[in-house]
């Protein structure tokens, strides 16, 4: 019995995840994390000897002058630890900015099961009666690692100079930062307090701050940040702009100040942050770059120690996973990076595990598939949108795929037939979208295509126009493999089915180029974010509508929609409007709709935005993703007996790696 | 002589020329570039990048201009300033990026060549004079042995046997402490205990061809009159060949050098990228896929160069070896 050997059962049994209620208006969180510790520390801050040393010799501001008044308080997984270690980790030298691996946060942030937002640098937050005004409560005290004071002026800054600014390359504020497309009101109050003000109901807000674009209101220290910016500081920019030899501002702020996603953020070690570890030089072009404990911050433990426990963090590149994978097997990774921990890894993971001094600790996935496959149902092909227009051949393609053989071969017996549809912890799970077309049925899958496509002589398939009917499926070999795989099991299953199909594997190069063709039939993605209430803040991914970075097509009725909510916009570069049927006009609706809602509203709402995907049907799913894990050193400890892996809860960032420590 | 250097020389720049304008072509020319390269990673992460963003990017970088125009700016750059571009996906100039690694090619490149020269050169001799006894028959068979097995799957068997039977820290020419340390003796005894693994493993392909052409060149040769007539002379054996047959047999294996330098260079990419070598070609490979179109260009002009010159030098050489080379014109 494999399955028991590697314990994964353990992972079946796991129901907590994200499962919390949205914000209800009115309401205060205040959950146990930010307790008034001003009496519980009355005796004082301790601090790592390293900083004690530097206070002794003058160097450094007494501890409790550099916490806020009332710092955060993180609640270690298992004991409060001590100070001391490096924690190494391994990166595939692609993108350094993403938190994921690099740190978290934000203004209020996930709790560690992911079940509620809490505060992070915002003590606190008010709600409106109507959910359309957020006031948060800073720190009072609270500083950048450079000692300067972290107040809303900070965030003021940014919403200013950086999100609002059309001289620096953002593209303008973010869609998360929206609500139903408009931008809120940024104020400051008083110096620690700031409010957000949306005119309509914002019901998602907390949850989209908490993710991985409320890290961009809290990374632009503003007295540090007026030298580069044009306005401010003129001649200053001009100078350093010239020294560099760059001649395009946004280009050279991109460069050098950057946002969130962008490596330079962290490529400057002069600049102030408010994370556990702060750089102590470049990184990009770097072979091993060295994090040092913030001395600013403004995290402790219930005993009054100021957080982090761990020393440094240190990252070396390795560009070959197989490098990654045979140092982290060896015991030299701290714990081991994602791209490696993976089900088909399980077996040689789990059999080091004595000799390289580790134990695997699982993580669960909130991706709620493994691969989404889309078609082109705004084909240019008449003939070919008419068809994967047909719920009657998407039904069909579907019943055609034998989920069970691909689980067991390919995904270890990890996981079950799943549809793209919110996971099972999640309250806007619905059983008849996440199941139905699951089965492989033959008999049923012919069915349903002899409506659409009806058997021709020589046992494939011919179109309403009575030609051989053709179709092909674009994939990304190199983003995850394991879709390869699971597709040569379903082309044999589908040619069975009289589907006359070719599956084109792409590199991650050039998967992009075959994706966008206006032609192309049919693509494969994973499915994001699907546990808890990550549901909410990806509706658009469920229709299977990205934007402009559309899989399958979808281009038609995202213009439509984009027209639909405002009759002026400008239309990307060979879009095209086109009219969706009755019931994906109504999605369309629900999909702006429901952000402004909350509560009971917004849960009756979702219930119909499910329902509808389910009688729709839009795209198709293999399996719901189970099995990860990470292997973490034995002697590191407080991390949580579960971690969570998923990009709107950046995991596992969220799992307070300042209370990990080693003994 | 010096006719027949300043000719070779004068063909060098037009080759370079059409060097640098393919070496561009070939990045610029496919569809898409670093901006949607950049979008697409981030999707990868989950992370939909707004087509906003996008345009801003590109008209930043200048990725909006005509093809040409960016050629001729990247290239009136170099000529004129030295100066290669601006890499984008590290946000520093290209040079800067670009010299480190080049070093530790070099270093590890003249390192396999040096060992190339050690192990083969002696077993092909001996192969030629011993020819078809038990060790011309064992040394063949381990040449070819090397010439079949591909680099990457050697360099992955010999990582393992470090690995497992060792326990040494495999991946990378220096040890974690040493990576971005300032050079030192220990560092420079850490590269030392690192290099061998994959000198070892770029050296065999080129050592097993080496003995093949040495002992096929060197029989060759121990047949001829001027040989016979040598040894009637009484001259010893071993100063014999040393004088004659074998600086005969060098010729084609001096000419080769080149082409053997730029397998170590350009094939020692997979080898590099299995073993986590700090090397051009990871860099290279790395640059082609984000599109970092001036990182990758400059990245082939350099390399472009040093074989045009490695081929330059072989011909001196050869050359100076054997004088009639020099008098032909062509």
């Amino acid at each position: 019995m494999q399955k028991d050997r590697f314990g994964i059962t353990r992972l079946l049994t796991v129901t907590s995840v994200l499962l919390g209620t949205t914000a209800l208006p009115g309401a205060i969180a205040l959950p146990v994390q930010a307790q008034d510790v001003a009496n519980a520390c009355a005796s004082g801050f301790t601090e790592a000897p390293q900083l004690k040393a530097q206070v002794d010799a003058g160097t450094l501001p007494p501890v409790a002058k550099r916490l806020p008044l009332e710092p955060l308080v993180i609640q270690p997984a298992e004991e409060i630890g001590v100070y001391g270690g490096q924690f190494i980790d391994s990166w595939g030298g692609g993108n350094v900015a993403d938190l994921r691996q690099f740190g978290y946060e934000p203004l209020v942030r996930w709790s560690v099961d992911g079940s509620e937002v809490v505060p992070g640098i915002a003590k606190s937050w008010d709600v409106s009666e109507d959910a359309t005004t957020y006031t948060f409560h800073l720190r009072e005290g609270m500083k950048w690692s450079d000692g300067q004071p972290f107040t809303a002026d900070d965030i003021i800054f940014w919403w200013d100079r950086v999100e609002n600014n059309p001289k620096v390359m953002t593209g303008g504020p973010r869609a998360e930062l929206k609500n139903n497309g408009a931008v809120p009101t940024v104020t400051k109050v008083d110096d620690y307090t700031v409010t957000f003000a949306y005119e309509q109901p914002n019901g998602l807000f907390l949850q989209n701050m908490a993710g991985p674009y409320g890290q961009r209101v809290v990374q632009f220290p503003a007295h540090y940040m007026e030298q580069f910016d044009i306005d401010l500081n003129p001649d200053g920019v001009a100078e350093m702009m010239a020294a560099a030899g760059a001649t395009d501002y946004a280009a050279w702020w991109k460069g050098n100040v950057g946002s969130y996603g962008d490596a330079a953020q962290f490529n400057n070690p002069e600049r102030p942050s408010i994370h556990a570890w702060i750089g102590t030089d470049t990184l990009l072009g770097k072979e091993r770059v060295t994090y040092v404990r913030n001395p600013y911050y403004f995290a402790v433990d219930p005993s009054c120690q100021q957080l982090p426990y761990i020393d440094e963090r240190v990252w070396t590149v390795a560009a070959d996973p197989e490098v990654t994978l045979l140092q982290s097997i060896q015991g030299q990774i701290t714990m081991s990076p994602r791209n490696v921990s993976t089900p088909q890894n399980r077996a040689v993971f789990f059999d080091s595990q004595e000799a390289g001094d580790y134990r695997l600790v699982p993580a669960t996935s909130c991706d709620y598939n493994t691969a989404v496959l889309g078609f082109s149902v705004n084909h240019p092909d008449p003939i070919k949108a008419q068809v994967f227009g047909s719920k009657d051949f998407r039904a069909g393609v579907s019943l055609a795929i034998n989920r069970q053989e691909i689980i067991d071969t390919i995904y270890l017996g990890q996981g079950e037939p799943f549809q793209p549809a919110p996971l099972p912890n999640s309250p806007f799970y619905n059983e008849t979208l996440a199941k139905e077309f699951t089965e492989f049925d033959p008999a049923a899958a012919a069915e349903h295509l002899d409506k659409i496509i009806p058997m021709g002589p020589d046992g494939v398939r011919v179109g309403p126009d009575g030609q051989p009917f053709k179709f092909s499926v674009e994939i990304n070999a190199d983003f995850k493999p394991d879709t390869v795989d699971a597709f040569q099991l379903i082309e044999r299953t589908w040619k069975q089915a009289g589907l006359d199909v070719t599956i084109n594997y792409h590199s991650d190069e050039l998967f992009g180029n075959a994706r966008a063709k206006p032609d192309a039939d049919a693509a494969v993605w994973v499915g994001e974010n699907g546990c808890g209430q990550l549901p909410l803040l990806n509706l658009g991914r469920f229709m299977n509508d990205y934007g402009y970075w559309s899989l399958g097509n979808w281009s038609g009725w995202a213009a439509w929609d984009m027209l639909r909510l405002n009759p002026e916009a400008t239309l990307p570069e060979g879009w095209a409007p086109i009219e969706p049927p009755a019931n994906v006009q109504r999605l369309y609706v629900l999909r702006s709709t429901i952000p402004t809602t909350v509560g009971d509203e917004q849960a009756a709402l979702m219930k119909e935005f499910t329902d509808l995907l389910a009688e729709e049907f839009l795209t198709i799913g293999i399996a719901n993703p189970a099995g990860y894990y990470r292997s973490v050193k034995n002697n590191l400890h407080n991390v949580p007996a579960e971690l969570i892996e998923g990009w709107l809860y950046p995991g596992p960032a969220p799992a307070n790696f300042s209370t990990f420590f080693f003994k | 002589m010096g006719s027949f250097m300043l000719r070779r020389i004068i063909y060098v720049i037009p080759t370079l020329i059409a060097v640098s304008l393919i070496s561009f072509l070939v990045i610029a020319i496919p569809p898409g570039d670093f901006i949607t390269r950049t979008a697409e990673l981030r999707a990868a992460q989950g992370d939909i990048m707004p087509l906003a963003e996008q345009e801003a990017m590109r008209r930043a970088y200048g990725l909006d201009l005509p093809v040409m125009v960016q050629y001729w700016n990247w290239i009136s750059g170099v000529l004129l300033r030295g100066d290669f571009g601006f890499s984008f996906s590290f946000n520093l100039p290209v040079k800067d990026v670009i010299w480190p690694r080049l070093g530790l090619t070099v270093v590890l490149s003249v390192a396999s060549l040096l060992f190339i020269w050690v192990v083969a050169i002696p077993i092909g001799i001996y192969s030629a004079v011993r020819r078809y006894s038990a060790g011309d028959y064992l040394a063949t068979f381990l040449g070819f042995l090397g010439l079949a097995i591909p680099n990457f799957l050697l360099a992955l068997a010999v990582m393992y046997i470090a690995f497992a039977w060792f326990g040494m820290n495999v991946g990378g020419l220096f040890s974690p402490e040493y990576l971005e340390a300032p050079w030192s003796w220990g560092r420079v005894l850490d590269l030392l205990n690192h290099l061998w693994l994959p000198m070892i493993v770029l050296g065999t392909a080129g050592t097993a061809s080496v003995i093949r052409v040495i002992r096929a060149n060197l029989m060759d040769e121990l047949h001829k009159p001027y040989v016979t007539a040598a040894r009637a002379k009484g001259k010893g054996e071993f100063a014999l060949l040393m004088k004659y047959p074998v600086r005969h047999a060098l010729n084609p294996f001096v000419s080769g050098q080149n082409d053997i330098f730029v397998d170590i260079v350009s094939g020692g990419t997979i080898v590099a990228i299995v073993m986590g070598l700090q090397t051009t070609g990871p860099l290279l490979l790395d640059a082609l896929r984000t599109q970092d179109m001036y990182m990758a260009a400059s990245f082939i002009l350099m390399l472009s160069v040093l074989v045009v010159i490695g081929t330059l030098l072989s011909d001196l050489l050869l050359a100076w070896l054997d004088p009639r080379i020099r008098y032909q014109q062509g």
